[in-house]
């Protein structure tokens, strides 16, 4: 299984394609947009990095994908959707509810509320085999055991029964990544799952997340605000502020070579242990909110290298060099001639 | 492993939370067991009747007729010569069928109102609830007078009318906390596993606001067994002969100066019934309040 899948990661094999994705929400009558045109590729068994602080619309991006955006006050558009030969965005909710959990599944950042309390766990496992592969009650009990023990819950047979409570924080995490599991999804949109654990668990789970990719050749797009779990886990990078994605790469590229100012500002935020540093950087101001996103580029104003032209102008991602896959959405670092694009803004 | 594997289980390994909770509420609230003693008992005295009287409750026996309390008539007989005991019994036969079937049947179709409107929310929401506050603007009495007094008066008139104006309040009741559990996390990871919303209402908001339902039907059990005597009482109950609590009230009603006991002891039976009811809801209220529970 693992020669194979390694065989088909080096194929070009896409198993999400996702073009022009615009996900706005209406706030007092107005829609603004929280997700701005993201475009991204997921190919086979490969992980893909979202990064970027609070609020910059990483969530938003999963939760579309999966069509999981409320339709009263949200909205979702894209060029297409592709998933598996299919075009997500035209399907009804019965053949996105099929998708869901099947095809592409979700785990989520709390593992403290993210289990129904009343329910044992052994049954929430089981049940998306009952429904999704209409599995009868002792195949879906026995599929979901195997999965607990994959998912290396100590003793899982005899905690098969037992309730949320009686788990702790990792485990329930371990319990949620059983559950995503279940129906062999191509792909894992993993929110955040290591952010309400500690250290050590966080760890744990990371390389638990690793050998299930490894073992079962599927795809992962990892959401997450720490650059140190992307550079143990990802195979590409997608930085987004604001809504946009503002750089994206393969992690080596992106950690030798962070180009966009927010990127690199990102990497010098985090503390180092082979640097004596009395404080720690940080980057200064905060995001924009959705209601006040400022024309041009939106780090501009916390941005150090901001020349007028990003004030006005939106930069679009942009090959740092030509060919390369590295692409940046900074006109100052993006690899654009600065001197012409300034003469056409003030044209 | 070690801070991983912390999560070690409780005392009671596998015993769901909401039986914990039942069952410690019962311990702390001696007056909930009486309650539910008293109320057990009531019922295995219906359902054993004809063991537990040597009258025939419809038996007419005139020389008999008004004697009070003695042996051979252990709480007397009524105007016809009837046993009162031998009535008592079959009488809460009626009362307790009544009780039940119009109250489970309020409870499933008031709780399946109120998890769809609390679920949905939004115009589906309001135009429920505006409905359910309509009918809870009549008090129950009411509600069930209009309804008895259009579909004549019967055994299964009377079910639907006490079913109808105990719908409203087990609709509300139940959507309030459907309001509160469907903001939560599970929820979301459910629409998030492809569920449909047919199955999310029922296995997943469903067990979670049980415990609230079921208490508020213990209560209103006690209404209904005193809607029916209520609605008997005026005449708008079931049938003479048939003995019913309500029904033997308004009977030795006729006779009260003379000879108390023909109302007396279907009013006790009423009070009883009623009180452990009550005793038992408030127990079992105890138990659901989030203040005694335990995370």
């Amino acid at each position: 299984m693992t020669q194979q899948v390694k065989g088909a990661a080096m194929g070009e094999d896409v198993v999400l394609d996702v073009r022009n994705l615009t996900t706005s929400f209406r706030l007092a009558g107005k829609w603004h947009r929280a997700v701005r045109e993201v475009s991204f590729t997921l190919r086979r068994n490969e992980t893909l990095a979202l990064v970027g602080e609070s609020g910059c619309g990483k969530s938003v991006t999963a939760l579309s994908v999966l069509g999981l955006i409320p339709t009263h006050n949200g909205k979702v558009e894209a060029e297409h959707i592709h998933f598996d030969g299919r075009d997500l965005t035209g399907l009804s909710d019965e053949e996105m509810r099929e998708i869901r959990g099947n095809g592409i599944s979700m785990i989520f950042q709390e593992p403290m509320t993210s289990l129904n309390p009343v329910l044992p766990i052994g049954f929430q496992v089981a049940e998306s085999l009952k429904y999704h592969r209409k599995m009868n009650k002792s195949e879906a009990n026995k599929a979901a055991l195997d999965l607990l023990e994959q998912v290396k819950i100590p003793s899982a047979a005899s905690r098969f029964k037992e309730y949320p409570h009686q788990f702790s924080g990792g485990m329930r995490q371990r319990v949620m990544i059983a559950m995503a599991l279940a129906c062999r999804p191509k792909i894992i949109l993993a929110d955040e799952p290591t952010t309400a654990l500690d250290v050590t668990i966080q760890a744990q789970i990371l390389s638990l997340l690793g050998e299930l990719k490894r073992d079962t050749g599927m795809s992962m797009i990892f959401i997450t605000h720490n650059l140190g779990v992307v550079a143990a886990l990802a195979d590409r990078v997608a930085v987004m502020y604001a809504g946009d994605i503002v750089e994206i790469a393969d992690v080596n590229s992106l950690f030798a070579r962070p180009t966009h100012p927010y990127t690199e500002a990102l990497l010098r935020s985090i503390p180092r242990s082979d640097r004596d540093t009395k404080t720690l950087f940080s980057i200064p101001g905060q995001v924009p909110p959705i209601s006040r996103m400022p024309e041009g580029c939106r780090y501009a104003a916390r941005c150090d290298l901001a020349r007028p032209v990003c004030r006005r102008l939106d930069p679009a991602l942009h090959p740092i060099e030509p060919g390369a896959t590295h692409q940046v959405a900074c006109w100052v670092r993006g690899g654009h001639d600065l001197a012409a694009i300034e003469e056409r803004a003030d044209a | 492993m070690t801070s991983d594997a912390g999560g070690l289980p409780r005392a009671q390994a596998s015993r769901s939370l909401f039986l914990d909770q039942m069952l410690r509420a019962f311990s702390s609230n001696k007056l909930s067991w009486l309650g539910a003693a008293i109320f057990i008992i009531v019922v295995l005295m219906a359902v054993f009747a004809p063991l537990l009287s040597v009258h025939d409750p419809l038996a007419q026996n005139i020389l008999n007729r008004l004697e009070g309390p003695s042996a051979q008539f252990w709480m007397g007989t009524d105007a016809y010569g009837r046993d009162i005991y031998a009535r008592l019994l079959f009488g809460a036969r009626i009362s307790l069928i009544i009780g039940v079937v119009s109250i489970v049947s309020a409870m499933i179709i008031g709780s399946a109102i109120g998890i769809i409107a609390g679920y949905y929310g939004g115009k589906i929401d309001v135009v429920i609830m505006q409905i359910m506050d309509m009918l809870l603007s009549f008090p129950a009495l009411i509600l069930g007078l209009m309804i008895v007094a259009m579909l004549g008066p019967s055994m299964e008139n009377l079910i639907v009318a006490i079913a109808l104006t105990a719908i409203p309040p087990f609709a509300r009741i139940a959507r309030a906390p459907t309001i509160v559990v469907k903001e939560r996390d599970f929820i979301e990871a459910c629409r998030a596993l492809g569920y449909n919303d047919l199955r999310i209402m029922l296995l997943h908001v469903l067990p979670n606001v049980l415990s609230e339902i079921l208490v508020m039907g213990s209560l209103w059990l006690a209404t209904a067994i005193r809607v029916e005597a209520s609605l008997s009482f005026i005449g708008l109950g079931v049938k003479p002969p048939t003995p019913t609590w309500g029904g033997m009230i308004r009977e030795g009603f006729e006779n009260i100066l003379d000879n108390p006991w023909l109302s007396v002891f279907p009013g006790l039976a009423i009070l009883l019934v009623v009180f452990s009811l009550n005793l038992l809801g408030d127990g079992l209220r105890d138990a659901i309040d989030p203040k005694t529970r335990v995370e």
